[in-house]
């Protein structure tokens, strides 16, 4: 057995070198549009927020028109990065350095002691590098290349696969927010998210509230799409049984979980709508951030229906194994997200072994794995 | 381009606006036309173009542009399949033409008109993300009612947000239709109407006054774009133009987002700069003409005297229409209310308003 011991489609280092981690930062990452954040969180002019895209640090700004300005976070003058994680009501952009500093519309509008130091200076040749940004289901996108086509040309065919949520009515539930690192290759993440084979398995008894058995999914170009109906158990009685009050109409739930390339998964539920977006910081090492939006209602609301809907959880929700659902066992817990990271990082350290050898892939509950292997590898080898 | 006039039968006629006190008496009307299948290639036209009408009456021979009032998209003969147009007219105080198409024509009746021209246009693009703000005042809501429609139509990923203002709701063109649109495309559709003398008993409309750098920017704190690549349309009188205008660059909206045309009132007239007699040699449809202009004749007059024929149409400044390029030489145009400041700097001349400033001039028409 050689290193070069496939998983499919890829090869084994794919999930385990730097190499191929430089790669995919190069050809995948710093050429997609980037999830970037929530629509409220550059709420007012002046307002902004860095972003890694692969290779490439950017800024969101708002101008005073409320529309969204990106920039390479890199000054003109020996590049330094001029902007620092968020910042709010910014009229205009200084260098830490030397003090260059720039307008909202990235234009260079003045330079210390220019006579003298620079007396043929063309300000205008040295404005910040514009990158490309939009919102998209109340989400900010950037993506480096500021010639990009449209966001709709990435997201368009995946569109009429998503949920029937009006994702800008709902509302983030700030206790919901996470973000955490798993000890696991980005691609191991994915592939467990669009690994429906696992669904009835690893998670026989936390995801109960759906039946697995009807999920309908397929790749529609780069971006996963997958969805399943409710379990009849927890429909039936669904507005008892929801754990928070429903974003949907009766006749249109169900549950909506795409993976959009490279990384960010969507949970769009009967109650609730999140995002979880992996990003790659090592060949082995990933960091996972979920937000969740909810319905606009009363905190009261939401403790009823938690009241309400207890005796289901109780009754339908439990570990894989028996055991205590408060110890730190994930398997144990109950948590279908502590689970899947548990059998990220259990695969993820078997990769280096010598033994390694991976076995037959599902016909159907394992296709979209084969399938996501093949669209990284199509963008590396371009 | 086609500058010839075509007669065109009147198919129907739809009253806009009635007079509160009269409702027999229409104040606005819309007029659409019978395009014959052999005129068809001639017709075709984009949302915020227009067209040109001319009418005899009395003795005089009198040319208007209007704006084509529907998108191509959005109206078609039920037989043809083919769109057909409309124009939207406006009763005004001293407006000639407008008030003798309203008083006087009638379905059936054909009047004469020039095919569809204009750079003031949207083209809807399938796959493009974009909001598209709309600031109209009275009449001026006829192109732009065009293009919102368009995007409505064809660019399904994009966002509208219209901003319209007039005396009060009794004078509100295309009400209904926008009504309609608004639930139709609630999710794309914001609509704000901005009344400068509501009746006392009005309560649906957003605010009072007039459609202005104010209300521009409040207008969109209140709807900020929702897709980031945003362009904006104004069309009305002159003073509303710029005022809107200098509302959109005094937060940053950069220059080449903001399109306009004028409707209306044009500003009043530069006649400062005193004009010489002068050379003009002129290129059209590719063949040379010698010209002699007087002192204080147009480029456009000295052409028509000489008996070449080049285009033209609302002869006051703001359809566009007579433009050409400057190649040599100076000219002082009186109004240029149809050429952006960059057309200007290009060398575009509106030849009905140029006047000679050197003594020698060369044109060239596209
Ligand atoms: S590096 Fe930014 S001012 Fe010198
Ligand atoms: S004829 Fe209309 S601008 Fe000259
Ligand atoms: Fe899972």
């Amino acid at each position: 057995m050689s290193n070069k011991a496939m998983m499919h489609v890829l090869p084994v280092e794919a999930y385990t070198s730097q190499e191929w981690f430089d790669r995919e930062q190069l050809k995948i990452f710093s050429r997609t549009w980037r999830f970037a954040g929530f629509r409220e969180d550059i709420a007012d002019p002046g307002d902004s927020i860095t972003v890694q895209a692969g290779l490439n640090n950017i800024f969101i700004i708002k101008g005073r028109d409320h529309r969204l300005r990106a920039f390479h976070n890199i000054c003109r003058h020996r590049g330094t990065q001029l902007l620092r994680a968020a910042g709010k009501a910014q009229k205009v952009l200084t260098c830490p350095y030397h003090d260059w500093t720039y307008d909202l519309e990235g234009k260079l509008i003045s330079v210390p002691d220019e006579d003298p130091e620079f007396p043929n200076l063309d300000k205008s040749c040295y404005g910040l590098k514009p990158a490309k940004v939009d919102i998209w289901r109340s989400m900010i996108f950037v993506h480096p290349d500021p010639d990009a086509g449209s966001i709709m040309e990435w997201f368009g065919d995946i569109e009429p696969f998503l949920g029937p949520h009006n994702v800008d009515e709902l509302i983030e539930y700030p206790e919901a927010r996470g973000s955490y690192e798993i000890n696991a290759n980005w691609k191991v993440v994915v592939e467990n998210y669009i690994d429906v084979y696992h669904l009835s398995h690893l998670h026989s008894g936390t995801l109960n509230m759906y039946d697995h058995a009807k999920a309908e999914y397929q790749f529609v170009g780069p971006h996963f799409a997958f969805w399943e109906p409710l379990a009849a158990d927890y429909l039936e009685n669904i507005e008892r049984n929801a754990a928070m009050p429903l974003v949907l109409p009766k006749d249109k739930l169900g549950a909506w979980v795409p993976m959009l390339f490279p990384g960010l998964g969507l949970g769009e539920s009967e109650s609730d709508w999140s995002i979880f977006h992996i990003t790659p910081l090592g060949p082995e090492l990933s960091r996972v951030e979920t937000r969740t939006r909810v319905k606009d209602t009363s905190a009261w609301e939401f403790q009823k229906q938690q009241w309400r809907s207890s005796r289901f959880f109780e009754k339908s929700i439990t570990g894989k194994y028996a055991g205590d659902k408060n110890s730190d066992d994930p398997m144990t817990s109950g948590d279908f997200t502590a689970e899947d990271i548990y059998a990220c990082e259990q695969q993820q350290k078997s990769l280096r072994s010598p033994y390694f050898e991976v076995g037959p892939s599902a016909e159907a509950g394992e296709k979209p794995v084969r399938e996501h292997q093949q669209i990284v590898k199509t963008y590396l080898d371009s | 381009m086609s500058s010839e006039f075509y007669p065109l039968r009147i198919s129907e006629i739809c009253n806009e606006l009635v007079s509160s006190d009269d409702d027999q008496i229409a104040n606005a009307k819309t007029f659409l036309f019978d395009v014959p299948e052999s005129l068809q290639h001639l017709f075709t036209w984009r949302a915020g173009q227009h067209i040109t009408v001319q009418l005899r009456i009395g003795d005089a021979t009198v040319r208007r542009a209007y704006s084509i009032s529907m998108s191509p998209l959005a109206n078609r003969d039920v037989d043809t399949e083919n769109p057909t147009f409309s124009i939207t007219v406006k009763r005004v105080a001293d407006g000639m033409v407008s008030n003798y198409l309203l008083d006087n024509m009638k379905t059936g009746d054909t009047i004469e008109i020039m095919p569809p021209f204009g750079d003031f246009c949207l083209d809807p693009q399938l796959n493009s993300r974009r909001s598209h703000y709309f600031f109209a005042a009275g009449s001026g809501i006829t192109p732009l009612f065009a293009m919102l429609q368009s995007v409505l139509i064809a660019e399904p990923h994009s966002v509208v947000y219209l901003l319209y203002g007039n005396s009060d709701v009794n004078n509100v063109i295309f009400q209904q239709q926008l009504f309609a649109l608004a639930e139709q495309y609630s999710q794309r559709l914001v609509i704000r109407h901005i009344f400068s003398r509501p009746s006392v008993w009005a309560s649906d409309y957003w605010r009072k006054g007039r459609v202005d750098s104010k209300s521009t920017q409040a207008f969109i704190n209140e709807h900020p774009p929702y897709a980031q690549d945003a362009q904006y349309y104004i069309c009305g009188p002159d003073a509303m133009n710029a005022s809107v205008t200098n509302g959109l660059l005094a937060i940053d909206v950069p220059r080449a987002r903001i399109h306009q045309e004028s409707y209306g009132t044009v500003s009043p007239l530069d006649d400062s700069v005193v004009s010489v007699a002068a050379k003009l040699t002129v290129t059209l449809h590719g063949s040379r003409h010698e010209v002699t202009v007087s002192k204080n004749q147009t480029l456009l007059a000295a052409m028509k005297a000489a008996n070449i024929k080049p285009p033209f149409s609302c002869q006051s400044g703001i359809c566009g229409a007579c433009k050409a390029q400057l190649t040599q030489g100076t000219t002082h145009m009186v109004s240029h209310a149809a050429l952006q400041d960059n057309d200007v700097a290009e060398g575009k001349v509106l030849t009905c308003q140029a006047l000679a400033t050197a003594s020698y001039i060369e044109l060239i028409y596209p």
